[in-house]
């Protein structure tokens, strides 16, 4: 009767996935994210469930297998917890005539404490209109609860889905207001977020991107390529030389892999130099990324190398067989930028400072889904 | 004006005095289980008459304490909540009993939120750490009891003079068997190299997230912050106070005495024992080894140079990592969300 039991429907879409993200088939936060958000609508669909816990306990378990497979795409548990999130609050909209009546008096100044005053009773107006009030555990129908509830969660799901297929779009709403006329601003890597973001401002301002080639994967290629191709002038120079023109740099625009809770941030390898030299030439530094990518996780063991490591031959080719018996290559794939180094954060709602990034993920995320 | 005379007649600070007792209650949690005796002594027929009594007995205890920061903090909080019951109870009597048993329950919940603190600080001690904090706090020894169950972690703790308060920690330290050197309060500087991350409790954390605690504690932010380490602070939300100190000198505990001058006119007890130092300076600049030893109590400040310096400071919230809290670990402008939720809106 655990979680095992259910998953069977969903199976085979889960563990091609999880086989996906493991083999680096999917690759990138916000496809990751994609794919998670399309199994979690397959395994809903088809999960049995006759109370919300038992559905809970399907997402969780189908959450901790595709994390598991792939642990450093954060946007996977993000997505996942998300849906949760989303689905709990749909499923006690649907439930609340019946739940609200008894919780009403439970007033204690530990509530005070977190919740802030009494409010008058704006619990949150629920999304959808589903008026029929549905009991859990119905003895007499079981599938009751799940058949009253499924279309309201696809809906809720689905709502999860349209954001992450507009997030570009919106983060890159208010372009125009962050880049002026004849400001140079600097990029590393191909985020297509910084790509949309800065594609939209071309629109309305004429300004100079210089985009750092982001050696080994020379990602920065590609940007500059896409970049030039819609009209902005684009310049690319080496990584080594980021320090030295920093001074003629207005803007640092980054992009991220993920967000952490305490507002710093993992982003491609380079971008810690990037943050560094903007830092002493105190050019702010701008980070454009959608909401997905906020990850309820501590900087804890970013600073000692726990990051992603990609590919060394890279770096260091077979052809140089000699010099490969003698050297450990390591190839970093992302840094850990830290919070003092980032002024913004701008993102698909709103943009905030790095200290409010906890604050986020509290309103995003449910606090008992931090472990999944 | 029936409800005044009675709390005299009820002494709320020896009330106060007798929770403090119980070496799990914290100020603030007394000082709200005396607003909660308050409450039931009190013969208040009105709300306003009862908000009136509690914040004379808030008042009273004020004055009477020397170090009214953190129980003030409680008494905010009850008050505020008290003010902001949404009553249904029928008659007063009963809502009296009411805010009396929730008071009660939330001291007996609040017991456990040193656990939750310890739990959260817990991911963020790796194995064989090792930790600076300052002075003596209940909670920031609990952190480090639990982590010692799982992980190898060292302790300096610096002596925090004048009370020496890091000297009960050394002790409960050592006698759980973690390996824990008293540092020189003068030593921060010296030993933070050495140390991972500081750790500290606090009196309270006001509103810009800033932290007062112990004197000294500043100073270790700052030292902190120049070497590049994080300084966590540990506070119970009770302990969130709604003020917002600009520098060291807005807080309630400072008074024209505290770093005042003598005057040159007036010798007075300070004045005269002073060249009795410059002397025994002059004799014991030799050996430093034995001078520390031996001189200690002779060179020990007197009571009224004591009585000149202050008991706590503030710790800007730009020096403080994190704030590790019952509800959560917060950056320091973090807690203003939370004090601006109960105290305004």
């Amino acid at each position: 009767m655990g979680p095992e039991l259910h998953t069977i429907h969903g199976h085979r879409a889960v563990e091609t996935l999880a086989a996906k993200l493991r083999r680096r088939q999917v690759v990138g936060s916000r496809e990751a994210a994609l794919e998670t958000v399309l199994v979690l609508r397959q395994v809903v669909s088809k999960a049995r469930f006759s109370n919300i816990q038992q559905l809970i306990a399907v997402i969780r378990g189908v959450g901790r297998r595709l994390v598991e497979a792939q642990p450093k795409e954060h946007t996977v548990g993000n997505t996942v917890r998300r849906i949760l999130h989303n689905i709990r609050e749909e499923a006690s909209s649907a439930t609340k005539v019946s739940a609200a009546a008894p919780a009403r008096n439970v007033y204690t100044i530990s509530k005070f404490v977190l919740q802030g005053q009494p409010r008058k009773h704006n619990a949150g107006v629920p999304k959808s209109e589903a008026t029929a009030t549905l009991t859990e555990d119905d003895p007499n129908d079981p599938d009751s609860f799940a058949r009253g509830l499924k279309p309201v969660l696809m809906e809720a799901i689905q709502d999860v889905l349209d954001e992450l297929e507009t997030v570009y779009d919106n983060v890159s709403k208010n372009a125009k207001d962050h880049i002026h006329s004849d400001e140079i601003i600097l990029t590393i890597g191909h985020s297509k977020t910084v790509e949309a973001f800065l594609k939209s401002a071309a629109h309305y301002r004429n300004y100079t991107v210089i985009v750092a080639e982001t050696a080994p994967s020379y990602s920065g290629h590609d940007m500059a390529r896409s970049l030039s191709s819609a009209g902005i002038s684009t310049f690319l120079v080496p990584d080594s030389s980021i320090f030295a023109i920093m001074s003629r740099v207005n803007k640092v625009i980054l992009g991220a892999h993920a967000i952490l809770a305490n507002g710093g941030l993992v982003a491609v390898a380079g971008s810690l130099l990037a943050a560094t030299a903007a830092q002493a030439h105190s050019t702010p530094v701008v980070v454009c990324a959608g909401q997905f990518k906020l990850t309820p996780l501590w900087n804890l063991y970013h600073d000692y190398g726990a990051l992603d490591l990609g590919d060394p031959s890279s770096v260091l080719g077979f052809e140089e067989g000699k010099l490969v018996e003698r050297v450990d290559v390591v190839n970093p794939y992302y840094d850990y930028v830290s919070p003092e180094l980032v002024d913004v954060f701008i993102t698909n709602d709103g943009d905030h400072p790095p200290s409010s990034v906890y604050r986020l993920i509290k309103e995003t995320y449910d606090d008992d889904d931090n472990e999944l | 004006m029936s409800a005044v005379a009675q709390s005299t007649a009820f002494d709320i600070y020896a009330t106060f005095q007798q929770f403090l007792k119980d070496d799990e209650i914290s100020p603030p949690l007394a000082a709200i289980l005396s607003l909660a005796e308050a409450i039931v002594k009190s013969n208040a027929g009105t709300m306003f008459e009862l908000v009136q009594a509690l914040t004379d007995g808030a008042e009273e205890l004020k004055r009477r304490s020397q170090n009214p920061i953190s129980l003030n903090a409680g008494c905010e909080l009850f008050i505020a909540f008290v003010t902001l019951f949404p009553h249904e109870a029928d008659n007063f009597a009963e809502l009296k009993e009411e805010l009396e048993q929730q008071g009660r329950k939330y001291a007996t919940e609040a017991i456990s939120f040193r656990d939750k603190i310890a739990e959260l600080a817990l991911g963020f001690i790796k194995d064989d750490a090792v930790i600076l904090t300052h002075s003596y706090s209940r909670v920031v020894l609990k952190a480090l009891l639990h982590a010692h169950k799982t992980k190898r972690i060292s302790v300096y703790v610096t002596e925090s003079r004048p009370r020496g308060l890091g000297l009960k920690t050394h002790d409960a330290l050592t006698a759980a068997g973690i390996p824990c050197t008293l540092v020189l309060d003068s030593a921060v500087a010296y030993v933070m190299d050495r140390v991972d991350f500081v750790l500290v409790g606090s009196e309270a954390v006001v509103e810009s997230g800033g932290l007062i605690n112990y004197v000294g504690s500043n100073q270790m932010a700052i030292i902190a912050k120049a070497a590049n380490k994080p300084f966590y602070a540990l506070a119970e939300s009770y302990k969130f106070h709604r003020l917002f100190p600009l520098s060291q000198y807005d807080l309630p505990t400072h008074n024209p005495n505290i770093l005042s001058f003598p005057t040159p006119t007036g010798r007075s007890a300070g004045h005269s024992d002073a060249p009795s130092f410059a002397t025994l300076d002059a004799t014991t600049k030799g050996p430093v080894r034995s001078q520390t030893s031996s001189s200690s109590t002779e060179r020990a400040m007197s009571q009224e140079q004591i009585a000149k310096n202050p008991g706590v400071d503030y710790t800007r919230p730009d020096l403080i990592s994190l704030v590790f809290s019952d509800v959560g670990i917060l950056t320091p402008e973090g807690v203003s969300q939370y004090l601006v939720g109960m105290f305004a809106g």
